[in-house]
């Protein structure tokens, strides 16, 4: 049979963000494929070596439009590791709620694309309507529907009085009523299943050898979170399970998102109910002692890793960025191996993809 | 499906066998509250390091690599984890900005060796590059985060 070569992307209706494929068919089957990164590259790290480091909490917000937060909030850990801080215990309880909040935003939007990728748009529309509710939420606690901009190196700027607190408790009610039924449908609708059931397999070994992290690594058995596994506070003082699955296909993809997005629910509540009283944060010096720190955090979509280096200046010699999608793009060759055209929306929906991320 | 869990060693166990393979390395260990300990090791010694991390504590998960324009060379940190960091620390000359690839061991390394070799000109013996990465195809071959790079076009 003669070979044909399909181009998708940069542009293309069905990834959100610019990325291009390559993909040699034979009939229906993808036999090979190629991927070209940056097209959103905007030189993140080189830039923050010339911004002070106030200035680079605000540049760091920027690498995700998602997931926002948990860079800023790797970042600050860093820095407030390298200045020897205590950021307060309201501060860093306030820092995981917006963390947690963030999380099920994010997989509510990502469900959402998936459900619009396989062609289940009333789930699509439910997904985003629910995800409505998260960005309510923190609106109201930072102004702010996706860039918070509520970390400052040494705490938040933001506080919570207790009528607010009441408030929030009641719409994740509403919310966590919303995400069974979502959860019900993705374990048991059998549509949803056809589409996602044994696509873009990749085995517990792959996982490995290949370095990947967060929900696509806990679809495939490997057992890895870093709120768990390497807890900052206040994580090692709240209890959550972390769901992992073995099948490793699509559908398991979507199964430990929609558990996790329920567990985020429960932190959520957890931090509401224990939230400690107290200031929020504390006052930072601009100029940071030499010294080197690695941070990591768990984003939604996985682990992210932050080095910094300083020289003692009020700027950073040097910030790397490692955000979990340029780890699980990686895979993206092996998963497309021998698939039918049809399903290539599936598997790259089904990594969430965050170009800007993996590209900074 | 090969195994469900994987060993978890302690950490005391993979930094005493590090010490005894390694005895010229320094070791910094870091008390501040996110962070890793830090292993220097001369450039050729990084990939027995990592074969040691793999073969006997079966740590495959490396982070990322991070590339490093330190002034006196470029200087690459591997980034390992395994509940808790292990970075490998090494300082390459200017004159010899060359070092073997982990590929072949760890195929999640192909791209952060590619995106050092595209923005700090170190070669990595045996990774394959097919094409530019971050970097647009018509680019003039110079590494953006040297420090003799022009910083003009930054601000």
């Amino acid at each position: 049979m003669s070979k044909i070569t399909v181009p998708i992307g940069p542009q293309h209706p069905l990834l959100k963000e610019p990325l291009a494929f390559s993909l040699t068919l034979e009939g229906e089957h993808v036999i090979e494929s190629a991927m070209r990164l940056g097209y959103v590259h905007r030189g993140i790290e080189r830039l923050s070596q010339e911004r002070t480091y106030v200035q680079n909490v605000h540049l760091f917000e920027r690498v995700c439009g998602i997931c926002s937060h948990i860079h800023t909030t790797t970042y600050c850990q860093g820095v407030e590791a390298l200045l020897g801080l205590e950021v307060p215990p309201r501060g860093l309880y306030l820092r995981a709620l917006l963390c947690e909040l963030e999380r099920i935003h994010s997989h509510l939007l990502w469900l959402g694309v998936q459900a619009r990728n396989i062609g289940f748009d009333t789930i699509f529309m439910y997904a985003w309507r629910d995800r409505e509710i998260v960005l309510d939420i923190m609106e109201d606690l930072s102004g702010g529907r996706v860039s918070h901009a509520v970390n400052i190196i040494g705490g938040v700027r933001i506080d919570l009085t207790p009528e607010h607190r009441d408030v929030i408790l009641g719409q994740l009610d509403t919310l966590e009523t919303q995400i069974e039924t979502l959860l019900d449908v993705v374990e048991n609708e059998r549509s949803f299943q056809a589409r996602t059931r044994n696509i873009g397999c990749l085995s517990l070994e792959q996982i490995r050898r290949y370095c990947v992290v967060g929900p696509v690594a806990r679809a495939s058995g490997l057992d890895m979170d870093l709120r768990r596994d390497a807890p900052t506070p206040p994580y090692d003082r709240l209890k959550f399970r972390v769901p992992v699955r073995y099948e490793g296909d699509a559908w398991a993809r979507t199964m430990v998102r929609m558990l996790e997005t329920v567990e985020s629910v429960h932190l959520c509540r957890q931090i509401l109910t224990t939230l400690p009283d107290g200031p929020t944060s504390v006052r930072a010096k601009r100029r940071v002692p030499p010294g080197e720190v690695v941070s990591r955090a768990e984003a939604p979509r996985g682990e992210v890793i932050y080095y910094i280096r300083s020289d003692g200046s009020d700027k950073p010699a040097r910030v790397k960025v490692r955000t979990p999608t340029l780890t699980n793009l990686i895979t993206l060759p092996d998963q497309l191996q021998n698939i039918s055209m049809a399903d290539v929306s599936v598997v790259l929906s089904g990594v969430d993809l965050c170009i800007a991320c993996a590209d900074r | 499906m090969s195994r469900l869990l994987t060993q978890i060693y302690l950490f005391e166990e993979i930094f005493a066998a590090l010490q005894e393979a390694f005895p010229d390395a320094e070791f910094v260990v870091e008390d501040k509250p996110v962070d890793d300990t830090f292993l220097k090791l001369a450039p050729e010694k990084v990939r027995p390091a990592a074969e040691l991390l793999i073969e006997k504590f079966d740590i495959y998960h490396l982070s990322t690599i991070t590339g490093d324009d330190a002034g006196d060379g470029v200087r690459l940190l591997y980034h390992f984890w395994s509940s808790y960091g292990i970075t490998l620390d090494t300082l390459l000359p200017y004159a010899n900005l060359r070092i073997p690839t982990l590929t072949d061991l760890i195929p999640g390394a192909a791209f952060y060796e590619r995106e050092i070799q595209e923005m700090l000109g170190v070669t990595f013996e045996g990774l394959a590059t097919p094409g530019p990465m971050f970097l647009p195809d018509d680019w003039d071959g110079s590494f953006p985060l040297r420090r003799d790079s022009d910083k003009r076009e930054a601000k």
